[in-house]
C-alpha cells in the first residue's frame, strides 16, 4: 500500500504539465480517488474534452470496479457512513488488500475503514508531494507515464494468479488488437464491450462449472 | 479551463467513479445466488486489465522501433520482477526507472 506514494507522485508530476496550481493534484486524490482515472484525466484535460466525454471515459475505465463490489459485498457493513466511504474508496489496491484476507473471517468494519482511509491518505500525500515538488523544481517528467502501464501490469499479474480460464486473456488481447486497428478512438468502450460480450456468451453456455 | 471548471471536471469524474463502485451494492443488494456474478467477478477484471495494459501502451508511442524496444524491455522487467518477487512497488519503480532512463538518458 506504500506503493500509493510514488504512484501518486508520478500523477502529481504529470498533472503539473497542465499548468494548474499544485494543490489541485491532491484535490483530485480527494474527490476522484481513482489512480488510473486520474492519470487519464491528465490526457483528457490536455485534449480539452467536455464533461460528458470525461464522464463516459471515466465510467468505462472504471467499469471493472463494478465487479469488485460483488466480491466484497458480503464483508461490508449494511448501512451507515462507513459503508459509503468504503464503497467510495474501493480502488484496485484496496480491493486486492481486502480480498487477500480469507473470506470466512468476519469483516471487521473498523479495520476496513482504517485500511481504506490509510490508502487514500497515502495517495493524496503522494499527489501533493509530486505536484508541489514539480512546481518548485520543474524537473524533467518525460517517461513517467509508464508508471500507469506498470501498475496495470502488476494488477493483471495479481489477478491472473487466482484466475481459472486463462485462455480468456488471449480473447481480451485479441479484442484489444482488433479495436486498436478498427476503432482506436473509442478503444476502452469497444474493447471492454467485446470482452463483456464474449464472457457473457461463455458463462451463459455453461462455462466450466456453470 | 479555469479553476472552477477544473474542479467541476474532478467532481464529474468522481461521480462516474463512485457509480461504478456503488452499482453492485445498490442494484444487487437483494439478489440471491450470485454464482454467475461470482464467475464474472473472477473472470472479467483480469480481462479488463489486459485491455487497460494495451490502453496504456497506446499512450507510449510504441510504433517507433526505439520506443517499442524500450517499452518491451521495461515491461519484461516489470513482469519478471513481479512474477518472482511479488513486490508491487519494486516492480513498478524498476520498470518506470528503466523507461524514464531510456527516454531522458538515451533520448529514445
Amino acid at each position: 500500500m506504500f506503493g500509493y506514494i510514488p504512484l501518486g507522485m508520478a500523477f502529481g508530476v504529470l498533472f503539473q504539465s497542465l499548468g494548474y496550481h499544485w494543490i489541485f493534484a491532491p484535490l483530485a486524490g480527494v474527490v476522484i480517488y481513482a489512480g488510473s482515472a486520474q492519470f487519464m484525466a491528465v490526457g483528457l484535460l490536455a485534449a480539452g474534452v467536455s464533461y460528458a466525454e470525461a464522464f463516459i471515459a471515466t465510467f468505462v475505465l472504471n467499469s471493472r470496479h463494478i465487479f469488485y463490489g460483488f466480491s466484497v459485498m458480503g464483508r461490508y457493513p449494511a448501512r451507515g457512513l462507513s459503508r459509503w466511504y468504503l464503497i467510495f474508496g474501493l480502488t484496485d489496491e484496496t480491493y486486492s488488500l481486502i480480498t487477500a484476507r480469507p473470506p470466512q473471517s468476519p469483516g471487521n468494519v473498523c479495520y476496513f475503514v482504517y485500511l481504506t482511509g490509510l490508502n487514500q491518505s497515502y495517495w493524496v500525500m503522494g499527489c501533493a508531494f509530486g505536484a508541489s515538488l514539480q512546481s518548485f523544481y520543474a524537473f524533467d517528467s518525460r517517461g513517467f507515464e509508464f508508471a500507469l502501464v506498470a501498475l496495470f501490469l502488476v494488477l493483471l499479474i495479481e489477478q491472473v494468479r487466482t484466475m481459472g480460464e486463462r485462455w480468456l486473456l488471449a480473447i481480451a488481447l485479441s479484442a484489444s488488437g482488433l479495436t486498436y486497428l478498427l476503432i482506436p478512438n473509442q478503444f476502452l468502450l469497444v474493447a471492454i464491450g467485446l470482452c463483456l460480450v464474449t464472457l457473457t456468451g461463455y458463462v451463459r453456455t455453461g462455462g466450466e462449472h456453470g | 479551463m479555469d479553476n472552477a471548471q477544473l474542479f467541476g471536471f474532478f467532481v464529474v469524474m468522481g461521480i462516474a467513479t463512485f457509480i461504478t463502485r456503488a452499482l453492485p451494492f445498490v442494484a444487487l443488494a437483494q439478489v440471491e445466488g450470485h454464482s454467475m456474478l461470482d464467475r464474472f467477478g473472477k473472470l472479467l477484471p483480469p480481462m479488463i486489465m489486459v485491455v487497460l495494459v494495451c490502453f496504456g501502451l497506446m499512450s507510449l508511442e510504441i510504433e517507433s522501433v526505439d520506443r517499442g524496444g524500450l517499452s518491451a524491455l521495461a515491461l519484461s522487467i516489470v513482469i519478471t520482477l513481479h512474477v518472482y518477487l511479488r513486490h508491487p512497488l519494486l516492480s513498478i519503480l524498476a520498470g518506470t526507472g528503466v523507461y524514464v532512463t531510456g527516454i531522458q538518458g538515451f533520448g529514445l
